[in-house]
Parts: structure tokens; C-alpha cells; sequence
């Protein structure tokens, strides 16, 4: 009888001894990760978007909670104006699950600057398409106002053949970044704009 | 059995994945490039060492019942730490490396010299038994990790070895190279071992 | 149709052994003969199909809520080292001819890295349950595939003049490295 207690002492003890450690280590380094998460992850897309080195970026971020769902905006506030926002969404019904996508806003003109895909499962060569600049140039300068949609669904987007779950994916994303501007916009600028340290958003991409 | 002796026999007499059969699956997976090899090796060596002297250091302590499954707790440990890390300063690399950071955890190597070295040996030399196997290990797959990418890719280390004519054996980089490769080293490996008259059985 | 494509997928062109290099060790430790090479692949689809779902419900039932995400590692590989050592106690008591010819590569399957790979691909690639689990028997089949084929090469290889220096593991590899040259061309089937 002693013995058993002794081999569950000595694995509570060890179980308890990492899980400190890590649980310590976690916490020291979850705001290094998450940062080292936004440069390569989501850095490529926006420097894209804004045309500007990703670094001078993602420290204008806040992450913005509407219909259960947690979006993660980043904006430029050029001359103290909050001008341009980039609002990231998981569209789903993709064929390999979500297609994140990037949507750049600019509010003055109240157009889409463009998209850019952050993540994908897709198939490579056919779902895959959807990152090629041809497909994603048709998203450059849609009026902000209105769902967008793909021509068989009779909006003015061309799907890539053969691959319409990816298309309408990306349709999904769109359409929820536009519905949470349409729903949200004055909120989320005068979060940015108010400049204190928004609520960081949970990891993962 | 010294520091310094079980240091050194990690690189010729125990040498992994060659003489110490174990550990194939990173040596084959991630030796698309020498960076990749020289993170693997490095990340393996971290876990041995650790490994290896917190085993030792627990070898009287642990019940023999439950050996293994505490082994595996320290190691599983050690392996959490080290995905951390590498997310937190070598992200792309960890992306690249992907669900083969978390296999660390099962390979033969870091179980095999817990069981075999670190609980019969004190800490010292069991840490530096687990050095010498961890750089042994990590120059290995530096060397398949070079000659795959140099003839796959054309590039060492991402910088260019050969002229703008080379055109890559795009085999080399895919799984079948990978196989061919590991498998000619070793029959080199063996082919040396016997001019040089060392008796050694590889099953 | 995708359930079919996924099936294929992942017995062939995904190959868990010959193109995700999962495995390894018993690859080349017990595949010298067909019948204990057969019985550690049955072995491993049984504990992988099992581990699979239980760390599944581990992930998204307690990890995910929790957001203790990062000791998925550590958690997978405890419930993987316990599921095997249930199954053996669970197979001497009830099935003494199970036991018999699965039992000996139990302990083995702990470290092998097919079953916490297939468990750890399952949440890589965001997979439902129903999903989850076709995936996960076709990618442990695909291994006792690899496995059973490769035993066959070998046990002909036995008689074969090979040099003395390329013999056992060596020439292990570089068969592998042909039986993978093979399995390559199903790629053009799923893109």
C-alpha cells in the first residue's frame, strides 16, 4: 500500500512541477509569440495592403468582439485620422475549412483597398487559385456599402473554376468584414482613435 | 566512464541516426535543407540534455512502475519548452518544422537514452552523454540536410552553390530522396567502419 | 466523392510512412517478416483509430475551452502512453489470442510516431469528427499498407546478393526510397 502511495506521490509531484514550469514559461512568452505570430502571419498581407513595412504596422491593433466572433482590426491613423482599417475574418465553407482573409477599408472613399489571404487549406492548383493577384484585383475599389457576391449567386465576382467553395470562402469573409462596418464602424474607430491599449486578441491564426 | 568519454562516443561510436539506428523520422523528414537539420539537431540536443540529466538526477527517486511514464512527463516537458521557445524567436522556422516540433516527443533517441544511459549513470555524464548524442545527431542531419539541399535545391544554407546552368534533382528535396539518401550514407558509413576492421552489427 | 479523395489521399498519396515519414523505427525494427510485420500494422490501426478520437475529444473538449491549447503535446502523448497500456491489460484479460499477436507491439506503438502524428495531423488540418475518423483509418491503414508491402521486399531481399556493406538497414532505406519513388505517382490522382 505504501508503494502505491508513493508512485502517485512522486507523479503528482512531477505532473505538478512541469505544468508550473510551463504554465510560468506560457506566460512569459505569450506576448513574444503572438507578436512573432502577427509579423509572419498577418505582416505579409497588410504590408501588401497599406504598402508599408509590415513592423511599423501591428502596433496599431485592437481586436473587436461583434456576433460572437473576435476580429482582429488593424488601422492607420495617418495625421491623428483613422483612415484605413484592415479587418481580418475566417470565411467559411471553404473545401478545406476556413480561408482567412484581410480585407483592406478605406473609410474616407468608403471602398475596399483589396484582399489578401492570411491562411488556407485549400488544394493546391485548384482551390489554391484564390491567392493568385488576377482573382483577388476583382476586390480593388468595391464600394463599401453593399454584400458582395459571386456572379452564379448574381453578384459581379467571377469564381475560379473549379473551385467555387474557395471562391464563395472568400465571398463569406468579405461579407462579414462589410456587415461588421456597416454594423460597427463608428465603434471600432473611436476604439482606434481613443488610442488606449486595446484588449489583445486570443492566439491563433 | 568519464564526462568527457560519453561525450565524445556521441559522435562516431553512438553517432545517430548512423550508428544509434533511431530517430529516422525527423532525419528523413525536415532534411530538406541544412537550416532545417541544424534547428532539428539543436532542438533534439536541448531535450537530451535536459532529459538525460533530470533523469539521472531522479533515478533514485522514481519507482520503478512508473518509470516510464515519468520519463515521458519530463521528456513531453522538455519538448512544450522548446516549441515555446521556438515560436517565440524562430517563428518560421517552427512553421517550416511544423507538427515534427512536437514529434520530438516520441523520438527513439531521447527515450532510448534515458532508459539505456541517464538511469544507470550520474548527472554529469549522463548530461554530457546527452550532448554528445544531440550534436552527433545534430551534425548528421546537417550532412543529409546539405547534400539533399545542395542537390535539390542547388543552395546551401538558402545562398547559391552552383552557377545559373545547375539545374535541381527536384527528387532529392521529395520523400523517396530522402530514403535513398540516409540509406547511402549508411552503406558508406558501413563500408568505412569495416576497412577500418570495427566489428558492428546493424540489424 | 471528397470522402473517397480523402480516403486515397490519405492511403496513398499522403502515405503516412513513405511521404509524411511517420514511423520509422518499426518500419525498419519489425518488417524482416510478413506475418509480425501484418500484426504490428493491425496493431497500430487499432491504437491509432482509438488515440485519435481520444485526444480529439481531449483537444476540443478541455484543451480548447480551457485555452490550454499549448500542452497539446504533452497531454496527447500521456493519453496516448495510457490508452496503450489499457489495451494490453484490456486484451490479456479478455482475448488471449488477441493479445497473442498484437500484444508484443503495444509497448512499441508508445513511442511510435505514426499514432501521435495522425493524432496531432487530425487538429493541424481542422477536421470534424466524422472526418477525423476516416482520416484516421485510412492513414493507419496506409501504414499497415507500407509496413506489409515493405515485408514482402524484404523477405525476398534475404535471398539476394546484396554487398556486404549496404546489408540490413541500409538497404532497408533505399528499398524504401523505391517503394516511395512508387507510391509517388499516385500524386498525380488527388491533386
Amino acid at each position: 500500500m505504501r508503494d502505491i502511495g508513493r508512485l502517485v506521490l512522486v507523479l503528482s509531484l512531477i505532473g505538478v512541477i512541469s505544468a508550473g514550469t510551463l504554465a510560468y514559461v506560457r506566460a512569459a512568452l505569450d506576448a513574444r509569440i503572438e507578436h512573432q505570430e502577427d509579423l509572419h502571419v498577418r505582416g505579409p498581407a497588410l504590408s501588401r495592403l497599406f504598402a508599408r513595412p509590415a513592423p511599423d504596422l501591428l502596433a496599431n491593433k485592437l481586436a473587436f468582439r461583434a456576433g460572437g466572433r473576435e476580429y482582429p482590426v488593424f488601422y492607420l491613423d495617418d495625421g491623428g485620422q483613422v483612415d484605413r482599417l484592415a479587418v481580418e475574418a475566417a470565411g467559411r465553407g471553404g473545401y478545406g475549412g476556413d480561408v482567412v482573409v484581410m480585407i483592406g477599408l478605406d473609410l474616407a472613399r468608403r471602398t475596399l483597398i483589396g484582399v489578401e489571404i492570411v491562411s488556407h487549406h485549400e488544394t493546391p492548383g485548384v482551390g489554391a487559385r484564390i491567392e493568385r493577384e488576377s482573382f483577388r484585383a476583382q476586390w480593388t475599389g468595391l464600394a463599401l456599402d453593399e454584400p458582395v457576391a459571386l456572379r452564379s449567386a448574381g453578384g459581379d465576382l467571377d469564381a475560379i473554376s473549379g473551385a467555387t467553395f474557395s471562391s464563395r470562402a472568400m465571398v463569406d469573409g468579405t461579407n462579414q468584414v462589410i456587415e461588421l462596418l456597416r454594423d460597427h464602424a463608428d465603434e471600432i474607430v473611436e476604439l482606434a482613435a481613443g488610442g488606449e491599449r486595446p484588449a489583445r486578441a486570443k492566439g491563433g491564426s | 566512464m568519464t564526462a568527457v568519454r560519453a561525450l565524445t562516443h556521441g559522435f562516431w561510436r553512438n553517432l545517430p541516426p548512423f550508428r544509434l539506428v533511431l530517430g529516422l523520422c525527423p532525419a528523413l523528414a525536415i532534411t530538406t535543407a541544412a537550416e532545417y537539420g541544424l534547428g532539428m539537431g539543436l532542438a533534439v540536443t536541448f531535450v537530451l540534455v535536459f532529459s538525460n540529466a533530470l533523469v539521472s538526477l531522479l533515478r533514485r527517486v522514481i519507482p520503478d512502475e512508473v518509470r516510464i511514464a515519468s520519463f515521458i512527463v519530463v521528456i513531453a516537458t522538455l519538448v512544450v519548452l522548446v516549441e515555446l521557445a521556438m515560436k517565440a524567436y524562430f517563428y518560421p522556422l517552427s512553421r517550416t518544422l511544423g507538427i515534427y516540433v512536437p514529434l520530438i516527443v516520441v523520438n527513439c533517441i531521447i527515450l532510448g537514452r534515458a532508459e539505456a544511459f541517464a538511469s544507470r549513470n550520474p548527472v554529469l555524464v549522463s548530461a554530457a552523454d546527452g550532448l554528445g548524442v544531440g550534436l552527433g545527431y545534430t551534425i548528421s542531419l546537417i550532412v543529409v540536410g546539405s547534400l539533399r539541399e545542395i542537390l535539390g535545391a542547388g543552395t546551401w544554407f538558402g545562398r547559391p552553390v552552383f552557377g545559373d546552368g545547375f539545374e535541381p534533382f527536384g527528387f532529392m528535396v521529395k520523400a523517396p530522396g530522402a530514403f535513398l539518401c540516409l540509406g547511402l550514407l549508411l552503406g558508406v558509413m558501413n563500408a568505412w567502419s569495416r576497412r577500418r576492421g570495427e566489428i558492428f552489427v546493424q540489424t | 466523392m471528397d470522402l473517397l479523395l480523402l480516403v486515397i489521399g490519405a492511403i496513398f498519396v499522403n502515405n503516412v510512412l513513405l511521404a509524411q515519414y511517420l514511423g520509422n523505427c518499426p518500419f525498419c525494427g519489425v518488417s524482416k517478416k510478413l506475418d509480425t510485420a501484418a500484426g504490428m500494422g493491425l496493431a497500430v490501426i487499432f491504437v491509432a483509430v482509438l488515440a485519435s478520437v481520444l485526444t480529439w475529444v481531449a483537444h476540443y473538449f478541455v484543451l480548447v475551452p480551457l485555452d490550454l491549447e499549448y500542452l497539446q503535446t504533452l497531454v496527447f502523448v500521456l493519453l496516448i502512453a495510457a490508452l496503450v497500456q489499457l489495451v494490453e491489460i484490456f486484451l490479456k484479460k479478455k482475448s488471449q489470442a488477441l493479445y497473442r499477436s498484437l500484444g508484443i507491439y503495444l509497448p512499441l506503438i508508445t513511442t511510435n510516431c505514426a499514432v501521435l502524428g495522425i493524432a496531432l495531423l487530425n487538429i493541424k488540418h481542422e477536421l470534424d469528427f466524422a472526418t477525423m475518423l476516416i482520416y484516421a483509418t485510412s492513414s493507419a491503414a496506409g501504414f499497415a499498407l507500407a509496413i506489409v508491402l515493405f515485408a514482402g521486399v524484404r523477405e525476398r531481399l534475404l535471398l539476394s546478393p546484396v554487398p556486404p556493406a549496404m546489408r540490413g538497414t541500409a538497404i532497408a532505406l533505399v528499398t524504401a526510397g523505391v517503394m516511395s519513388l512508387a507510391f509517388l505517382g499516385f500524386a498525380g490522382m488527388v491533386e
